[in-house]
């Protein structure tokens, strides 16, 4: 029987999902092979597929590109750049993440001065041609690369989005001087006004471009060794998937993959159970991220910073790591996983987080040497996790170990009972995270009430409720295989193609044909992409959004334009845009202050010939296993039924309840409900009065 | 609560940060001024009913402690005449203040009939009018140049717009547009405040919110005393100079700073900096406070939240009739870089004390540069742009370089939007190598940035420093280099400009501005020979910089040091140091 495969490589774990033509779905998580990922996956795929003949389509999401990055590994990078201007991948912005900070340090440049080479020219910015390219220079700048053995060439002048002729002419040069280099040119990637962005987005991807062209080379030889001839998809940042060839070209779109899948899974499954405004929330080891849908659609951002670390604090600081200005998912990340450490500081003030006590020691619980009390030590203590262990008993977990650990280090000095202190550990922690969910709701003016949340993740189902019920929201859905739901998503993500450029104009005095020519060639190049990738025109959508603002506003808001001519939709975009405006910040401005447009974009989107979600994934019967005591605020020591998610009939039952899973536990406390709705999710309720 | 509860208690500190940032965000994203995005020069904040600061959104350390002022400024007025609806505002230094543009917002917030709180917003405006646009000169000589004056006044009354206030902003700056876009902002980000604070009423009681607002501040006291006590205790006092306030040019400015650290508190004192100035570079006493809570929260911990329980450890002493602490009718629109430089001087009277946790001084604060005129089509044009950049040695690392200044979170403007919006083309921007003090971590290199005028002309201003007075080391490191401003450089024309000056700018001139580099920390010869390698190697350090003022000698291209010659090189150097130090 045919089916198609979803991999997501994370950094402890590669997940594969495989859901097959009935709809039944398989799941396998594996360690992965951070020397050779491609090993992990085969080995994985041997596991999973009886027949490779009956694979029909490979969808992957990898931390291949950021992990180049994150370890410092990318390719020996050369940068040819307009004179004058060599430092602007140094300066970047200028801005830092952490006031007061004496010990901040830049992350260093991906392409080191000496090959940050220089030569004369000058295009202005409305295209014109005020110095010539000169070749001489150009000459000696490739020798030089030639020299420093660079394996990649990232190509950037200044205003070469109003005129790409003389990064065209460089890029010939190089390309016919040094043929084995990979080379990347900003006005392909981004076309689009402010140097830094440009620049940084090149350099990203002239630096992972030979990593990631090497692994999609040997990962296809192998899916071909195994006798899979399917067509080999990637996960993008921006939630769409692209061919392997594209990816291999512009890997800077492939660098946040794996978060992404995770997002467009939970709105493909909101879609088809009829939930249109979603919270998502995805807790693993080391961080819990948050995401929106909304109408169906999920909420992108223009730009992300790639190897910044986790962040505590706001999303206002920026500058820790690498600018990417591409459409991607927007995601906000804080520092609180299962690994997060729990602490005193200088006052004696509880902490949990952001520090990680990784994989390695790992939670005191492990036994692997870790003596600082984690969140997971904490909900094991608590005995909402079992001792018997995680990924289906794998790993054998010492509760002992954690409850000691969590008296020296904080019951003690607290002086409160060990229970006490878990617990308030664990509303450290979820608050935390709660700032996640804030950023993307309230922080957008979006009420987090109005929307239900997803929670998947290997830990998200645990502390699901407990933040519902802090933010007010009533509803919670635990997806099927929330401990790989990543992988699933891939396997319901649509091909997707972004396109932007710059058009600045006030919208009252617009030029409508050049709207129209700039609307009709980001449409053309989404079309065209879509036909290499064998989407025939009825399979063919398009979404077209406006970057706009207040005439003297420094930042923009994104509108979906409606169809019809460029004439009809600029006369219709100023009310769209108070409408987007008010929505976000609460007020709009007087009628009589003009509209800037200031970018516009096309997503192509290639629909599949039938649904790719499986219309349920109903839950394998899991062996019994005994209640357990779990404590709980204001009850103490209960005695909690635990259950498998094919235990959970549609009627609810309330709390406290635990929901044991191969790959997560999910945990209705006292006040809350859980059923199982006719797709397999669970469903949480959770009263106005909060749960207890 | 009970007081004894300190999960409950973090919760709340979690919260209302939040609140502060969720606050700045709001400005963030909805603001119009240039200024605001790209320096983030404005901040929000919430305060309890007495005024005192609680939670402060992350933005500008230039603000720290500006918003208590203003705010118990507001409350002297009011007294009790305080209402449900009412929205506060002012800009006047001489009244709670820092300098005109700065507009403050408050807004009271109610539960159960009392005042429980302020949300709080300060923005840096475009224009508030006075003699030149952007209301930001540095040659003004008195307040009254300086744009519009607003007493503590209600913006709103009980819900109802005060259309008298907002008709006199509006005929008195020259972008009334931008002005109302940006108090909008304000006010958005206060109503967020209200909402957020309604959501902690409901959790913990009017009452609750009260005490844990005082738990919070209290926490923060007891992290800073905890921080200070861990401290040997000391006094020392450093001096640096201005250069001068550009009306009395070539007249430097003092600064003098005495830190005294006892047990767990600490005094930082200006007596004897120099009498208010004439030039606008005067300080209130707020911005002054900002400067040296900004340096010692650097050095003691950059995780104390930023409230009163910091304020009661740190007394900052600022005589009145200074430049520390000006009266009228004193201008002081550009005292931003008398902030920098104070922000350095505490730094150097900390390094006397706590050598080990100081850095050397960095480039002196951000350049002011207006390029303003009429385009080719009569349309008038406007270019302000601030510069910065570079951090003095550390003493465990060298000087940042291409960074903002500590003491403002500064982005560089986009130099493809500069050259499409103004008729200017920029000619580079980049680090000038043999700029950064040498030192056994060296201090960073300077930026520079070269403009040609492509207009008939326009008028150019400059407001620089350490033209003179260059960045100091630390440790036996040098001096970072001094800035720099040149009209035509490498040109037939070639000549060295004032550090503060004004003047035309004609169609085809082309001028630069380098800043200064960082000043180095410990003996340069001490420093990492590979360290010295890897400078010449992305040529930020020249050969001979290398053997004059490393002892390094490297040959060939990559370089490779030889370290024989480099060993004899730097007993050469040393012996002669002694030799001179002996005559």
């Amino acid at each position: 029987m045919s089916l198609r495969v979803g991999i997501d490589i994370g950094g402890t774990f590669t997940d594969l999902v495989a859901i097959l033509a009935d709809g039944r779905v398989r799941t396998h998580k594996i360690a992965s092979t951070p020397r050779d990922y491609g090993e992990g996956i085969i080995a994985g795929l041997r596991i999973l597929i009886e027949n490779a003949g009956d694979v029909t389509e490979v969808l992957h999401a990898t931390t291949v590109a950021s992990n180049a990055i994150l370890q410092g590994n990318g390719a020996r990078t050369g940068l040819i750049t307009t004179r004058g201007f060599r430092d602007v991948l140094e300066i970047r912005d200028l801005r830092m993440p952490r006031l007061y900070h004496l010990h901040w340090d830049k992350p260093p440049a991906l392409i080191e001065r000496r090959m940050r080479l220089e030569v004369t020219e000058r295009i202005r910015p409305d295209g014109s041609v005020a110095v010539p390219l000169d070749g001489a220079e150009l000459e000696s700048a490739i020798a030089r690369l030639r020299a420093e053995g660079v394996a990649s060439v990232a190509i950037c002048l200044l205003h070469s989005y109003a005129n790409p002729a003389h990064e065209q002419a460089v890029a010939d040069a190089v390309r016919r001087a040094l043929p084995e280099a990979a080379v990347s040119v900003s006005h392909e990637i981004l076309p689009e006004i402010k140097e830094y962005p440009r620049s940084s987005t090149t350099a990203v991807n002239a630096y992972v471009k030979p990593v990631v062209r090497a692994y999609l080379t040997s990962l296809a030889a192998r899916l071909r060794g195994l006798g899979i001839a399917a067509p080999l998809r990637m996960m993008q940042s921006n939630g769409g998937l692209a061919a392997a060839s594209y990816a291999a070209e512009f890997p800077a779109h492939i660098v946040e993959s794996g978060p992404a899948a995770g997002v467009v899974g939970a709105a493909a499954l909101a879609a088809h159970i009829g939930e249109g405004e979603v919270i998502t929330f995805d807790m693993g080891g080391t961080t819990a991220k948050a995401g929106l849908v909304e109408r169906g659609e999920v909420l992108r951002s223009e730009a992300l910073e790639v190897g910044a670390g986790v962040m505590a604090g706001s999303r206002l600081l920026t500058g820790a790591g690498y600018m990417l200005k591409l459409p991607a998912i927007d995601l906000a990340e804080v520092g609180a996983g299962g690994g997060s450490i729990c602490r005193l500081d200088a006052a004696g003030a509880p902490k949990a987080g952001p520090e990680s006590a990784g994989a390695d020691p790992g939670p005191a619980c492990y036994g692997a040497g870790g003596t600082e009390p984690t969140i997971t030590d904490c909900s094991l203590a608590l005995g909402y996790l079992d001792a018997a262990g995680l990924a289906g008993g794998s790993l054998k977990l010492d509760r002992d170990a954690a409850v000691r650990a969590i008296a020296t280090r904080l019951a003690g000095p607290l002086g409160c009972a060990v229970e006490a202190a878990a617990d308030g550990m664990l509303r450290l922690a979820a608050a935390t995270m709660m700032r996640a969910i804030r950023a993307v709701s309230v922080e957008r003016g979006r009420d987090a009430r109005r929307f239900s949340l997803m929670a998947f993740g290997g830990n998200g189902p645990l502390f699901a409720a407990a933040i519902a019920a802090e933010l007010g929201i009533a509803r919670v859905i635990v997806p099927p295989m929330p401990g790989l739901f990543s992988a699933f998503g891939l396997l319901v993500a649509d091909t997707e193609h972004h396109a932007a450029r710059s058009l600045r104009t006030r919208v009252d005095a617009a030029d409508a044909g050049a709207v129209q020519a700039a609307l009709d060639a980001l449409a053309a190049s989404g079309e065209e992409r879509l036909a290499e990738d064998g989407f025939p025109p009825e399979r063919r959508a398009r979404r077209r959004l406006a970057a706009a603002r207040y005439v003297g506003q420094s930042t923009e808001l994104s509108v979906a334009l409606p169809e019809g001519d460029a004439a009809s939709v600029l006369a219709q975009l100023p009310e769209l845009f108070a409408a987007e405006h008010e929505r976000t910040y609460g007020y709009r401005a007087p009628e009589s202050e003009p509209v800037e447009l200031v970018a516009l974009s096309v997503v192509a989107r290639g629909l599949p010939e039938r649904p790719r979600l499986p219309e349920r994934i109903p839950p394998e019967p899991a062996g019994a296993v005994p209640e357990r005591q779990a404590w709980f605020p204001g009850q103490g020591w209960v005695a909690t039924p635990v259950l498998g998610r094919a235990e959970l009939g549609a009627a609810p039952r309330a709390g406290p309840l635990i929901v044991q899973e191969y790959d997560a536990t999910c945990l209705v406390p006292p006040g809350a409900s859980a059923r199982l709705d006719g797709f397999g999710n669970i469903l949480l309720h959770i009263p106005r009065a909060g749960v207890r | 609560m009970s007081p004894a509860d300190p999960v409950t208690a973090e919760l709340f500190r979690n919260a209302i940060n939040a609140l502060g940032d969720e606050m700045a965000l709001t400005i963030y994203r909805a603001a119009y001024s240039g200024v605001i995005k790209n320096i983030m020069d404005y901040s929000t904040a919430l305060c309890d009913a007495q005024g005192r600061l609680v939670a402060q959104g992350l933005s500008l350390p230039g603000h720290l402690c500006s918003i208590p002022v203003a705010l118990q400024a507001c409350l002297r007025h009011f007294g009790e005449d305080i209402a449900e609806g009412d929205v506060l505002a002012l800009n006047d230094p001489y009244d709670g203040g820092m300098h005109l543009p700065d507009i403050f917002i408050f807004r009271p917030i109610f539960a159960e009939g009392a005042v429980l709180a302020y949300a709080c917003t300060i923005c840096h405006h475009t224009d508030v009018g006075g003699r030149v646009p952007g209301s930001n000169a540095s040659d003004s000589t008195e307040i009254y140049a300086e744009g519009l004056r607003i007493p503590p006044l209600k913006l709103y009354e009980r819900g109802r717009e005060n259309t008298t206030l907002f008709r006199i902003i509006e005929r008195n700056v020259r972008v009334p547009v931008r002005v109302f876009g940006d108090i909008r902002a304000q006010l958005a980000a206060c109503e967020i405040a209200v909402r957020g604070m309604a959501d902690l009423v409901a959790r913990h009681g009017a009452d609750g919110v009260r005490a844990l607002m005082d738990e919070t501040m209290d926490y923060s006291e007891r992290l800073t005393r905890t921080c200070l006590a861990e401290l040997p205790d000391g006094e020392a006092t450093f001096t640096d100079w201005i250069d001068d306030d550009q009306i009395d040019e070539g007249k430097p400015i003092a600064l003098v700073c005495t830190v005294r650290k006892r047990g767990s508190s600490m005094q930082i004192d200006w007596t004897g900096s120099a009498p208010q100035v004439k030039g606008a570079i005067n300080n209130t006493w707020s911005y002054t406070a900002a400067a040296s809570f900004t340096a010692a929260k650097c050095v003691l911990s950059v995780n104390m939240p930023n409230n009163d329980g910091v304020f009661r450890c740190i007394e900052v002493i600022a005589p009145p009739g200074t430049i520390a602490n000006a009266v009228l009718p004193a201008a002081c629109a550009a005292r931003g870089l008398t902030g920098f430089r104070m922000m350095d001087c505490c730094f150097g009277a900390l390094a006397k004390l706590y050598p080990d946790h100081v850095l050397a001084a960095g480039e002196g604060g951000n350049t002011g540069i207006t390029i303003g005129g009429y385009d080719a089509d009569r349309k008038p044009f406007i270019y302000v742009d601030f510069l910065s950049g570079c951090w003095g040695g550390r003493p465990w690392a060298d000087g940042l370089e291409g960074n903002t200044n500590l003491f403002a979170n500064m982005a560089s403007f986009s130099i493809e939007v500069i050259e499409a919006e103004n008729p200017l083309e920029v000619l580079d921007y980049e680090m000038v190598p043999d700029t950064g003090g040498a030192g056994r971590f060296r201090g960073g290199m300077a930026l520079r940035r070269t403009w040609r005028m492509l207009a008939d002309e326009g008028i150019l201003q400059v407001r620089a420093d350490r033209a003179v007075h260059r960045p100091y080391g630390l440790q036996g490191g040098a001096q970072g280099s001094a800035s720099r401003n040149i009209l035509d450089p490498g040109g037939p024309t070639e000549r060295a400009l004032h550090a503060k000056l004004t003047m035309t700018l004609r169609r085809g001139e082309v001028f630069r501005h380098q800043m200064a580099g960082g000043g180095g920390w410990g003996d340069p010869l001490e420093r990492d020979p590979a360290a010295v390698a890897g400078d010449l190697r992305e040529g930020l350090v020249s050969p001979e910089a290398a053997r004059t003022e490393y002892g390094v000698v490297a040959e060939g291209d990559p370089p490779h040091i030889d370290t024989a010659a480099t060993a004899a090189l730097r007993e050469r150097l040393r012996a002669a140091r002694s030799r001179g130090a002996r005559a």
